[in-house]
């Protein structure tokens, strides 16, 4: 069970991921994650009755690869993010529960964020995460998320982070 | 309404100039809609979205919604879905495997080949009235598997997919498409969709023929974001685009004038050994079963290609019209995206994407496939997300009808399609090149001028 000092630290965690991303100050977000840490989206959708599961996530990252997402922003020719979009991270509903093995807390958390691109272009994003964090260096890290994202169709591409 | 002439001098395909007009008026979005998406032969999904009795996929042909099912015979019914009696849309799940499908209005019930099989309380209210035979889901009347791949057409005197899509089409279809002589291809399901701004024609002749856009400016923080990370060894060479000598990739023309049918393009037709290269040093990196997998499928490719010359080994992109966009077909480590781009008004239009993986590729293969799928050319990887942002730049601009003056310019390459070694089905041309874009606008003219 989470201690009140723990669930304290979450939360500031997870305000303070949301600054880090709303002023695009994306490497000290990517320090707020384990090296191992495996970063999901899966593809929500309608299904009725008894049918496979779908084939692949939208989004399944590992550090590797949330640093290249990272770095493609930063080459100043990645369009979709040029000029960078206006972000606004509301985070609530937060519930720290034990973790999948010790010394570690699961997170749940809710979401809601509006993008704005350029003049009046924008996206409403919502949904849930689901994190795994850990101690590492003194600090609380995320080892996994998995971010539920309600949306069977996607407002726009997917260029921001959650 | 739009008058032929009017349709013709804001398409001059010849001299590569086409109006904006065709893309944000509303009068050319409404006739689109008749002689467009109400006759042409449209792709509506895969056979392997539904393998079993009763399985069921949703889906749009133009703006139309559709189940494409499987009855318990086994049959593909193509239903449109809006009940018989109000209206209401019957069906409100992306995929499914049901018996029946119940109104929630009045409950009438449909078995999945749209048969009328049930109507509360027929016998006190109906009193034997109700014809339940003439009021089944209405059925798309031409349905068509072309290998796998569902088609259907709401005109039920369309020619037959075969003479529609044109000798040439199908072979490349076949060979490059749906690869039988390699096993097929295996099914991921699930739609990933995304809304994006601007007329569906946008995506769909992006697809078809711009390779231009690629390596120019949309999609070159991707390269050298790949380039970087491999310089310094954070990056297997995933995703990489194999490399090839200027002179090696062409754009591959059929149909619309290249031979008979309608349009098909494929950019960056590949055809030296670059990407068997390729291929084979990253199976090298998977074991031995990958190099085994990579041999083999290129033994059978020079097998069907045997009476053929030149002998690609694959190419990238691709579209066949109207609407479905073609990714990935150059590799067997790149998944296969196929790509359905939906109207939604002149204004809007979706994504609707499905991928495939090559059937015997052995599972490191697969897995590495997948992979490169929603990382690149996807709603949320590293080149999908660009294209839409071009799309929306566009749109923004052609609110103003003025800007609909100027013409936009297809001129790449113009008078030098034939530039390209001969003996394949189709054209060979110059890549980059606007030769497919012009083929599209061609071919969509004479489909928007017929009554």
């Amino acid at each position: 069970m989470a201690t009140w000092e723990q669930k304290r630290e979450i939360e500031e965690l997870l305000s303070r991921e949301a600054h880090l991303l709303d002023e695009h100050r994306y490497e000290e977000w990517l320090a707020l994650f384990t090296e191992d840490v495996d970063y999901v989206i899966p593809l929500r959708e309608h299904i009725q009755g008894d049918v496979p599961p779908a084939g692949h996530p939208v989004v399944k990252d590992d550090k590797l690869m949330l640093t290249a997402r990272v770095k493609k922003h930063q080459t100043g020719f990645s369009h979709v993010e040029v000029p960078v979009s206006m972000t606004c991270h509301l985070i609530t509903n937060i519930l720290v529960e034990d973790g999948p093995s010790a010394g570690e807390l699961e997170v749940l958390s809710s979401f809601i964020v509006r993008q704005a691109r350029k003049l009046r272009d924008e996206a409403w994003w919502a949904g849930r995460r689901r994190d795994v964090v850990r101690r590492e260096d003194g600090q609380w890290k995320i080892a996994r998320r998995e971010v539920i994202l309600d949306a069977p169709i996607y407002p726009r591409s997917l260029s921001i982070f959650f | 309404m739009v008058s032929v002439a009017e349709l013709r001098e804001r398409v001059n395909w010849k001299e590569g100039r086409i109006s904006p007009a065709i893309l944000f008026d509303e009068d050319v979005y409404e006739l689109e809609r008749e002689r467009l998406f109400g006759r042409a032969w449209l792709v509506v999904g895969h056979e392997d979205m539904i393998p079993k009795p009763g399985d069921y996929v949703t889906n749009y042909m133009g703006e139309v919604p559709v189940m494409v099912t499987r009855d318990l015979a086994g049959k593909i019914h193509v239903l449109v879905n809006r009940c018989m009696h109000r209206g209401n849309q019957v069906c409100l799940f992306d995929r499914g495997n049901v018996q029946q499908f119940v109104c929630s209005y009045h409950g009438w019930t449909y078995d999945v080949a749209g048969k009328l099989i049930g109507v509360p309380l027929e016998e006190p209210l109906y009193r034997d009235e109700l014809n339940k035979a003439e009021n089944g889901l209405e059925e798309v009347p031409r349905v068509a598997n072309f290998k796998g791949l569902l088609f259907a057409s709401f005109d039920a005197a369309a020619p037959s997919l075969e003479e529609w899509l044109g000798e040439d089409v199908c072979w490349w279809l076949q060979t490059y498409v749906l690869v039988e002589h390699l096993g097929g291809l295996e099914m991921l399901p699930g739609w990933h969709r995304y809304q994006s701004p601007g007329n569906w024609k946008l995506h769909a002749e992006n697809y078809i023929g711009d390779d231009y856009h690629v390596f120019a400016s949309t999609h070159v923080s991707w390269f050298k974001v790949v380039g970087d990370l491999l310089e310094k060894g954070l990056l297997s060479p995933e995703m990489m685009t194999p490399g090839g000598e200027r002179g090696t990739k062409y754009e591959g023309s059929a149909g619309a004038g290249y031979g008979r049918g309608i349009p098909f393009g494929m950019g960056m037709v590949v055809l030296d050994d670059s990407v068997y290269e390729f291929d084979l040093k990253e199976a090298r990196r998977l074991g031995p079963e990958a190099v085994e997998w990579v041999q083999e499928r290129h033994r059978r490719f020079q097998e069907v290609l045997k009476d053929r010359e030149p002998k690609p080994y694959s190419f990238m992109n691709g579209a066949i019209f109207p609407n479905l966009g073609l990714m990935g077909f150059y590799s067997t480590a790149y998944g296969r995206h196929f790509l359905l781009f939906h109207p939604r008004g002149p204004w809007e239009h979706e994504v609707w994407q499905w991928t495939m993986v090559e059937r015997e590729a052995p599972k490191a293969i697969k897995e590495l496939a997948v992979q490169r799928v929603y990382r690149g050319q996807h709603m949320a990887g590293t080149i999908g997300q660009d294209d839409p942002e071009n799309f929306e730049r566009l749109t923004e601009m052609m609110r103003a009808r003025r800007n609909w003056r100027r013409p936009f310019h297809y001129g790449l390459q113009l008078g030098h399609e034939a530039e390209g070694p001969e003996g394949l089905p189709g054209n060979l041309g110059p890549n980059p090149s606007e030769v497919n874009q012009r083929q599209f606008y061609k071919f969509w003219l004479e489909l928007m001028e017929s009554e």
